[in-house]
C-alpha cells in the first residue's frame, strides 16, 4: 500500500473540503447499492458480501485521504471487528499502516517551532522521508551517537479538526455499523475525548514512561526508552526498536512455541495494566507492536490509554465470575450499573437484553473460565462473530431507545476484541490468568 | 529607540535609524507618521536628510519588507538539507522560514496592514523590492522544476507563473495576518495546500496528455 500512495503533502482541512470527501463517498456507496440491485435482477444469487466489499473500498479511499481523526475512527472500526462484517474489516485493517506522508520541510518546520533549530542540529542523521506513517502524525528514523531513535512528529491541524471529523463520520458509522442516532452519540464522546488526549503528545510520552517502567519486569516484554527533552507537545523521541511488524512477523512462519511466547507476553502486558495499574493501553493493533530478535514483544505506541474507573472495574470484571457463581440480584444490579439496562426498558426489553448480555459475556469471559485456552480455535472466533452479528442486525437493538453499555465500556471491550483477535492471528496457546480477588 | 545615535555620521546609519525609528513609530502609536517633517524633526535629521535616503514613507516600508526577505533568504539557505530540495520543497521551505520572519515583525505588520480587505492595499511601491527578489527566486526555482521535470513547460502559460506564485505568496500573506490559531498552525496548513495545489496545476497533469493527444490526431491526420 504504502509504496503505491503518492506523497500528499496537504490534508484537506476546510470542513467544506472534508465534507466534499465524505459526500464522495456516501454518492459512491449509494452508487454501490444502485449497482447491487441491478445485477442482483440480472443474478439474484449475487450475495452482500460483494457489496460490502465495493463500499468498504469506497468509503477506506476517501477516509485515508482525510488522515487525522477520520483514518482513527476508520481504524477503530476495523479493530471492533465483531461489529463490522468481514468485507470492511480486512479493507480497514490497512489504514492501520500507512497514510501519506507530508514533506520535510514542514517537519522541519515542526522542530523549528519545537526546538528552535532543524532536525539535522539535533540528530547526526535524519531521514527526509517518513518511514512509516502513525494515524495522526508520521515517523523518521534518526541517529545520534551510534544510537538510533524513531521521531513521530504530529501533522499540524489534527487537534484542530478532531470534533468537526467526528462529526462527520457520524452517517457513516450510522450506516456501516447499524447503530442508532443515540448508541453513536454515546460511543462519539468518548472516541473524541481519547482522540483528544491521542493529540496531545507530552501526555503520550508520559503515560508512555509510566506503563513501560510499571510492565518492565514482565518476560519477553520490551519497551523503548523515551526522551522527554527531545520531544514536545507535537514531536515525540524514542529508541528505534529492531524488528518485524506482527503481522510481517507471522508471515516468517514463525514456531508454535515462539508464538505462544509472543501471545503470552501480550497477555501478561494487558493483565497487569487492567488489574494491576488500571490503565491500559487501549489500541492493541498489529501495527502498535513488534517482535524482536530472540522473540521479544515491542510495544511501540502509546497513543490511546484508558483509565479504568474503580467502580466500573468492579462491575465489569465481576462479570467473569462464572455464571453459577452470580445470583440474580447480584447480575441485576451489575446490568444497572453498567447501563447495559435501565428503569426505562420495559420487563420484556429488560428480560430480552440481559439474555443477550449474558450470552455475550458467557462467551467473551471463556477464556478466563479455564487455566489454558487455545486462540487458534477459529470455532470460537466465529461464535463471536455470529452474535456481533446478529446483535448488529436485531430490530430490538436498533430501536432501542437508549445506549447500551457503560461508555467506560467502549476501549475496555475494543481493547479486549483487540487482544483477543491478535492472540487468534497468533493461533497462541495461553496460560490464562485472573486477578486475585476473582479466583 | 534607546540606542539612538545622534552623532553617527555614516550615510548607512541614518538610513538604518530612519527605518528602526519609523518602525518604533508604528508599533508605538499603530499608525504611521504624520508627516515627513514631524518624523525627521523626531529623530533629529532636517527633512532634507530624510529625502537623501527616502522620497516618502513608501519607500521605508519598501525597505523593511526587503529585509524580510533577505533574512528569509539567509536562514532558509543556512538550512543544510535546503539544496538537497526539490522545487517544490524549496518553495515550501521558503514560505515556513518567512511566516518565521514575519512573526518577528507581527505587531508592526498587524498595524500596518490588519483590517484592510483586499490584497491591493499593500501597494506595489511597498513591496515593490520584495516582490521583484521573490519573483527572481520563483524564476530559478520554475527554471530548476522544469529541468527536473517537476513542472511542464507549456507556451506562454509557463511565463506567467512567477507572477502566480506572487498572488499566492500575497494570498499567504493575508491569510496568516488574519490567522487566530495556536502558533499558526492554519497557515502552516494553508502553506501545504497552496504550495501543493501549485505543483499540481503547473506540474504534468491530464490536460497536457489530452493536448498532446489532440496534436498527434490533427498531424497525423
Amino acid at each position: 500500500m504504502s509504496s503505491t500512495q503518492p506523497e500528499q503533502d496537504h490534508i484537506p482541512t476546510s470542513k467544506v473540503q472534508r465534507a466534499s470527501k465524505f459526500i464522495g463517498a456516501g454518492a459512491k456507496v449509494g452508487g454501490n447499492y444502485i449497482k447491487h440491485y441491478a445485477k442482483k435482477m440480472v443474478n439474484p444469487s449475487l450475495s452482500k458480501e460483494e457489496l460490502h466489499a465495493s463500499n468498504a473500498e469506497d468509503i477506506y479511499a476517501s477516509l485515508s485521504e482525510l488522515k487525522g481523526s477520520a483514518l482513527k475512527v476508520a481504524q477503530m472500526m476495523s479493530m471492533d471487528k465483531n461489529l463490522l462484517p468481514r468485507a470492511y474489516q480486512d479493507k480497514f485493517t490497512m489504514a492501520q499502516y500507512s497514510a501519506p506522508p507530508l514533506s520535510y520541510p514542514l517537519v522541519v518546520r515542526t522542530f523549528q517551532k519545537a526546538f528552535g533549530v532543524a532536525p539535522e542540529v539535533l540528530f547526526d542523521t535524519f531521514t527526509t522521508s517518513a518511514v512509516n506513517a502513525a494515524s495522526i502524525g508520521q515517523v523518521h528514523q534518526a541517529t545520534k551517537n551510534g544510537q538510533t531513535f524513531a521521531v513521530k512528529v504530529q501533522y499540524p491541524g489534527v487537534a484542530d479538526s478532531v470534533t468537526s471529523d467526528l462529526r462527520m463520520v457520524k452517517p457513516f458509522a450510522h450506516r456501516l455499523l447499524n447503530m442508532n442516532e443515540k448508541e453513536i452519540n454515546h460511543y462519539m464522546e468518548e472516541v473524541e475525548e481519547k482522540l483528544l488526549e491521542e493529540t496531545d503528545y507530552k501526555l503520550e510520552v508520559q503515560r508512555s514512561t509510566e506503563i513501560s517502567q510499571a510492565c518492565h519486569h514482565i518476560p519477553h516484554l520490551n519497551f523503548p526508552t523515551y526522551y522527554p527533552a527531545l520531544s514536545s507537545a507535537r514531536i515525540i523521541t524514542m529508541d528505534w526498536l529492531e524488528g518485524d511488524h506482527l503481522k510481517e512477523w507471522l508471515q516468517t512462519n514463525p514456531s508454535q512455541e515462539d508464538r505462544n511466547k509472543i501471545g503470552q507476553a501480550l497477555w501478561d502486558f494487558y493483565h497487569h495494566q487492567v488489574h494491576l495499574l488500571k490503565k491500559v493501553h487501549a489500541d492493541p493493533h498489529p501495527g502498535n507492536f513488534i517482535v524482536q530478535q530472540g522473540v521479544t514483544l515491542g510495544v511501540i505506541d502509546f497513543g490511546c490509554v484508558k483509565v479504568i474507573p474503580e467502580d466500573f472495574y468492579r462491575g465489569y470484571f465481576s462479570l467473569i465470575k462464572k455464571d453459577s457463581l452470580l445470583n440474580e440480584t447480584q447480575l441485576n444490579q451489575i446490568f444497572f450499573d453498567l447501563d447495559f439496562i435501565s428503569s426505562l426498558d420495559s420487563p420484556e426489553e429488560q428480560a430480552y437484553f440481559k439474555g443477550v448480555f449474558k450470552e455475550m459475556i458467557a462467551l467473551l469471559g471463556k477464556p478466563f473460565h479455564a487455566a489454558t485456552f487455545d486462540f487458534a480455535d477459529d470455532a470460537y472466533f466465529s461464535q463471536i462473530f455470529a452474535l456481533g452479528d446478529r446483535v448488529a442486525r436485531d430490530k430490538m437493538f436498533r430501536n432501542s431507545r437508549q445506549a447500551r453499555g457503560s461508555r467506560h465500556g467502549l476501549f475496555i471491550n475494543r481493547t479486549y476484541f483487540g487482544l483477543y483477535s491478535l492472540l487468534n492471528q497468533l493461533k497462541a496457546h495461553i496460560t490464562t490468568t485472573k486477578p486475585e480477588w476473582l479466583q | 529607540m534607546e540606542n539612538t545615535d545622534f552623532n553617527a555620521g555614516q550615510p548607512g546609519d541614518t538610513r538604518k535609524r530612519i527605518v528602526q525609528a519609523f518602525v518604533e513609530h508604528v508599533l508605538q502609536t499603530g499608525r504611521p507618521p504624520a508627516s515627513v517633517f514631524k518624523f525627521a524633526q523626531d529623530l533629529g535629521i532636517s527633512e532634507e536628510e530624510f529625502y537623501r535616503y527616502f522620497t516618502s514613507f513608501q519607500g521605508v516600508k519598501s525597505d523593511v519588507w526587503d529585509q524580510i526577505f533577505d533574512e528569509t533568504f539567509a536562514m532558509m539557505h543556512a538550512q543544510e538539507v535546503y539544496q538537497s530540495y526539490s522545487a517544490k520543497e524549496k518553495l515550501l521551505s521558503f514560505y515556513y522560514t518567512w511566516v518565521e520572519v514575519l512573526k518577528k515583525h507581527r505587531s508592526y505588520l498587524l498595524a500596518l496592514y490588519e483590517g484592510h480587505p483586499n490584497l491591493h492595499k499593500i501597494t506595489p511601491q511597498e513591496v515593490r523590492s520584495f516582490r521583484e527578489k521573490f519573483k527572481e527566486f520563483a524564476k530559478g526555482l520554475i527554471q530548476e522544476g522544469k529541468a527536473e521535470g517537476e513542472i511542464v513547460d507549456r507556451k506562454y502559460i509557463s511565463d506567467k507563473y512567477d507572477d502566480a506564485l506572487w498572488l499566492k505568496t500575497l494570498f499567504l500573506f493575508q491569510f496568516w495576518l488574519k490567522d487566530t490559531s495556536v502558533s499558526f498552525e492554519k497557515t502552516d496548513v494553508a502553506i501545504e495546500k497552496t504550495v501543493t495545489l501549485a505543483f499540481d496545476l503547473i506540474g504534468r497533469t491530464a490536460l497536457d496528455s489530452f493536448v498532446d493527444l489532440a496534436k498527434f490526431l490533427y498531424q497525423s491526420k
